[in-house]
């Protein structure tokens, strides 16, 4: 089944989708929504909700007409065409399983839409359901299936018809928290196997995170900020993305000096000394410090840290202590990982932070 | 289906939707609006003299209160005994085999004809009453008047409240009882305080459904109001066929337009969205809180064993007098009354049958293909489409039938004498419940399913056939199990369409009612009722057959 040989991309051409809201009346749901997806990659919309990501996978699909845009699958423009004529596999947040069809029949359907000969249709709803790990279930019923049954025959009845596009809408939100883990696993490793150009829609950056090539985070129907896992953890664009992606600190800070290739800044009652980014700064800026809580060591009181608090409580997780740390007028979120024996420290314990400001960034303006 | 905001347009649903709309205006609207033109126009001009008169005098003012009076109160005893039943069967606890017994003696009023209880009420309480008579020893007494048609129109209409409240309150999740109950409260304040004010906006709703149905009844006044207790349908009768004055007849069940259409209005648009939300989800009762104790639960178990029983004694007493030369005179054993329906009523059988076998079909199709329209698809005219569906359901028979006889009397539509009229008047008159039945199930199709047929590659034909339809087949059976029942026993509104030509089983038993002789009406009767099993029970096989495996059942539509 692989489709190597065909594979195309897909881009989204300045999609806007507007609704009107009883409350907050004509609002847009997608607003000029640019995206490019190179053949055979798995792209993610990550975001809150109400963000537009669902509206730009249902554009995608030909399920929603966008009110501006075009959509273009490889070289071909589909804004017009309707989903039935678009070869896409959609697996939908509640499955969508037809209620009155045995499982092989649910799988066959597309295949039977589109014409095929029995045999044939028969030998390709074997093998998917062998390779989704459901040969045995041909008779079943959805009802008498799990969740995470119905997830594998919703993503077979995807992959059977060999789409040219894979598309995902928040697949794994009604699974428990383990399934979740399995499953993003399984349908990571299934779209590499057949390399099929795949966008999935999640609110979960964590999910986002360990399936996708590339995220592409949005925010009251935009884009903010596009890049692989790694870019928009360390080199997070805005303070939203700081923050909705992975846990922050965003520190009060001011610049003291730029130099070539470091920036000393002035937060919590010291000057640190930290690497520039890609924003420009001038001495005397207010900005904001982002520090990730795994990069702040605690110490006992008696530590040779830079900055001094005071532990105001902490969350004993098994393989990592949560501390929050009051730092003068600012709290902070720190982080410890058990590497065998652990000292915990108790509350109201004086201790000392030093933060690893090689992994620091500035991001332009105050927190919010 | 094609998406909702995708812009074109389906050329087969614009046919399909103006082939309804035509028949809605001929059906529908056509009539009512001769109905009113018959009524304020004479001879061509404006004129309100005529109606004036029938409307003001003293014996049609006391029939149009006493309409009203004897609504209210079928209104407030059927409610409470219909919720009575409704809380006995879904928190009782009561083993399941009387449970099935229960809801089979409650069902049976809904699916007999409209006499049932008023003949086997004169069986028992009338001047040679088997009760009155045979074992009190009275004599001389009346069984007519407001108490026997209150008693019989409440034990008719009162399975209408248990089929409303009794999915309601085993809705309520009674771990909202049982958490008032760990809060302190006894289980009469929870019932007082928790369950019952839950209950408020079902009791209201199944007020209405019997006020509704009681102003509309015809059969059992005319039959037990006697001359103290004229009430509107049988009056407006009257005034056609003993006095032949159609105009007056019209202006009469004009005056029943008005209490119908609010109660109507009230029902549906004010009532039904006020059910709370929290009772709408599935019960969460696998473990069923004691919301009643023993005592309690032996007491109510004792009531609606006592009123089952009253149910079972009339039904059998009906088949007695079906078996008997003459109950009360002469109870020698005797085929003799069937002898005379299978001859002398078997045209009416036959005519019966056959206006009841065209109209279930064709209503059962019209039920789900308006039903899919407005609820699928987007046109010009859908929600009036909607509501003009629902007026002749809406409207009691009496205003029907005459609107009908007047609209369809004359060219250029002449079908007065025909078989059409009567099927057409029961496909637009009891088609809507499958109409109802097809917005609910559809409404509970998600629209990702539809959805997930396009993305595979189905167009909007395709996904109807293999995914719509198939879900939508039980509202299908629905609908038309409900006209062919309301065909067999229906009276109010085709008693006027009825002719030389086809007549019907229901008109032969009230004619045989009001020449006494009971034996061959209480014969019929238990045809009907015989047949209407035969009928459900084969529908039922069928449906078994027919229904997909995950489709959605659809509740008991009986109720309304």
């Amino acid at each position: 089944m692989n489709l190597a040989d065909d594979r195309i991309g897909v881009r989204v051409d300045g999609v806007s989708k507007r609704y009107s809201h009883r409350v907050k009346g004509e609002h847009y749901a997608a607003r000029d929504v640019r995206l490019v997806v190179a053949p055979g990659e798995f792209l993610t919309l990550l975001g809150p909700s109400g963000c537009g990501k669902t509206t730009t996978l249902r554009v995608v699909a030909g399920f929603e007409h966008p009110d501006a845009g075009r959509v273009y699958f490889g070289d071909q423009d589909v804004t017009g065409v309707p989903a039935n004529r678009r070869d896409i596999g959609f697996v939908f947040q509640n499955y969508a399983l037809f209620p009155h069809l045995s499982v092989s029949d649910n799988v066959a359907y597309g295949l039977s839409v589109r014409g095929q000969p029995l045999g044939t249709i028969a030998k390709s709803v074997g093998d998917v359901l062998a390779l989704v790990g459901l040969a045995g279930y041909e008779q079943q019923f959805p009802g008498q299936l799990s969740g995470g049954e119905q997830q594998r025959v919703a993503l077979a009845r995807a992959i059977v018809i060999r789409p040219r596009v894979l598309l995902f809408d928040e697949p794994l939100s009604n699974l428990d928290a383990k399934l979740r883990v399995t499953m993003r696993q399984e349908i990571r490793e299934l779209q590499q196997r057949l390399a099929i150009t795949t966008i999935y829609v999640t609110h979960d950056q964590e999910e986002a995170m360990a399936v996708s090539d590339r995220i592409a985070v949005m925010n009251e129907g935009s884009v903010v900020q596009e890049g692989s896992a790694q870019d928009l953890y360390l080199r997070p664009a805005s303070e939203f993305v700081a923050r909705f992606v992975g846990r922050v600190n965003l520190v009060p800070a001011r610049i003291v000096a730029v130099e070539s290739d470091v920036v000393a800044v002035d937060a919590l009652g010291i000057v640190m000394r930290v690497p520039p980014g890609t924003q420009r700064f001038a001495a005397g800026d207010r900005v904001s410090l982002l520090l990730r809580p795994e990069a702040i060591a605690i110490e006992g009181d008696a530590g040779a840290g830079p900055i001094r608090g005071t532990v105001v409580s902490h969350a004993f997780l098994g393989e990592k202590i949560d501390y929050l740390v009051r730092c003068g007028d600012t709290l902070l979120q720190v982080v410890r990982y058990n590497a065998g024996q652990v000292q915990v420290v108790a509350d109201g314990a004086a201790v000392s932070l030093r933060p690893a400001l090689d992994a620091a960034t500035l991001l332009a303006g105050a927190p919010r | 289906m094609s998406c909702a905001t995708s812009p074109h347009r389906d050329p087969a649903i614009a046919a399909t939707a103006f082939a309804l709309w035509a028949l809605l205006a001929l059906f529908v609207l056509y009539p009512l609006a001769m109905l009113m033109g018959r009524v304020l126009f004479d001879h061509g001009s404006l004129s309100t003299a005529g109606i004036v008169t029938v409307l003001t005098d003293r014996h049609q003012v006391q029939a149009f209160w006493n309409s009203l009076l004897l609504a209210a109160l079928v209104g407030l005893a059927g409610t409470a005994l219909g919720f009575m039943f409704a809380f006995t069967a879904a928190r009782a606890r009561l083993p399941r085999g009387l449970l099935t017994a229960m809801d089979a003696s409650v069902l049976l009023p809904l699916v007999s004809p409209p006499f049932t209880t008023a003949i086997a009420m004169i069986f028992s309480f009338g001047p040679r009453g088997l009760i009155t008579y045979h074992v009190l020893g009275l004599k001389g007494v009346t069984v007519y008047g407001l108490p026997s048609t209150l008693f019989s129109e409440v034990l008719t209409y009162f399975p209408i409240a248990y089929l409303t409240l009794r999915p309601l309150i085993a809705g309520i999740d009674s771990n909202i009882e049982g958490m008032a109950l760990s809060l302190g409260a006894s289980r009469w304040r929870v019932f007082r305080t928790v369950t019952l004010p839950l209950c408020i906006p079902g009791l209201a709703n199944a007020f209405l459904l019997l006020f509704a149905a009681s102003l509309a009844d015809f059969a059992t006044p005319l039959i037990l109001g006697g001359n103290q207790f004229p009430v509107l349908p049988t009056q407006a009768y009257l005034q056609i066929t003993g006095l032949y004055d159609l105009r007056g007849g019209a202006a009469l069940s004009f005056a029943l337009l008005v209490p119908a259409l609010v109660v109507f209005v009230l029902q549906r648009y004010w009532v039904s969205r006020r059910f709370y939300v929290t009772i709408t989800g599935k019960g969460a009762g696998q473990t069923p809180f004691d919301s009643v104790s023993n005592a309690m639960r032996t007491a109510l178990l004792a009531a609606c064993l006592a009123v089952a029983l009253v149910i079972a004694y009339f039904y059998a007493l009906l088949l007695y007098a079906s078996l008997v030369v003459a109950l009360g005179a002469n109870h020698a054993l005797t085929l003799q009354h069937y002898r005379v329906i299978f001859t002398d009523g078997l045209k009416a059988i036959r005519d019966t049958l056959i206006i009841a076998g065209l109209a279930m079909p064709l209503g059962g199709l019209y039920g789900i293909l308006v039903g899919y329209l407005v609820t699928k698809k987007k046109f010009i005219g859908r929600r009036s489409m909607e509501l003009v569906s629902m007026i002749n359901y809406a409207l009691p028979g009496t205003i029907v039938g005459i609107a009908y006889l007047i609209a369809f009397n004359d060219p250029p539509i002449e079908l007065t004498g025909t078989a059409l009229i009567i099927v057409a008047c029961y496909i637009f008159r009891y088609g809507p419940t499958g109409i109802r039945a097809t917005v609910a199930l559809l409404q509970q199709i998600d629209k990702s399913l539809e959805e997930a047929s396009a993305g595979l590659g189905a167009g909007s034909g395709t996904t109807f056939r293999r995914i719509t339809l198939p879900l939508i087949v039980p509202a299908f059976f629905a609908g038309l199990s409900i006209v062919f029942i309301r065909s067999m026993t229906a009276i109010s509104a085709t008693i006027f369409l009825v002719s030389v030509g086809w007549t019907l089983i229901t008109v032969k038993i009230l004619e045989n009612i009001t020449e006494l002789s009971l034996g061959p009406a209480a014969a019929f009767s238990v045809l009907v009722v015989v047949i209407v099993f035969v009928v459900m029970a084969a529908i039922a096989r069928l449906m078994r057959v027919f229904r997909a495996p995950g489709a959605m059942p659809v509740t008991s539509l009986l109720g309304g």
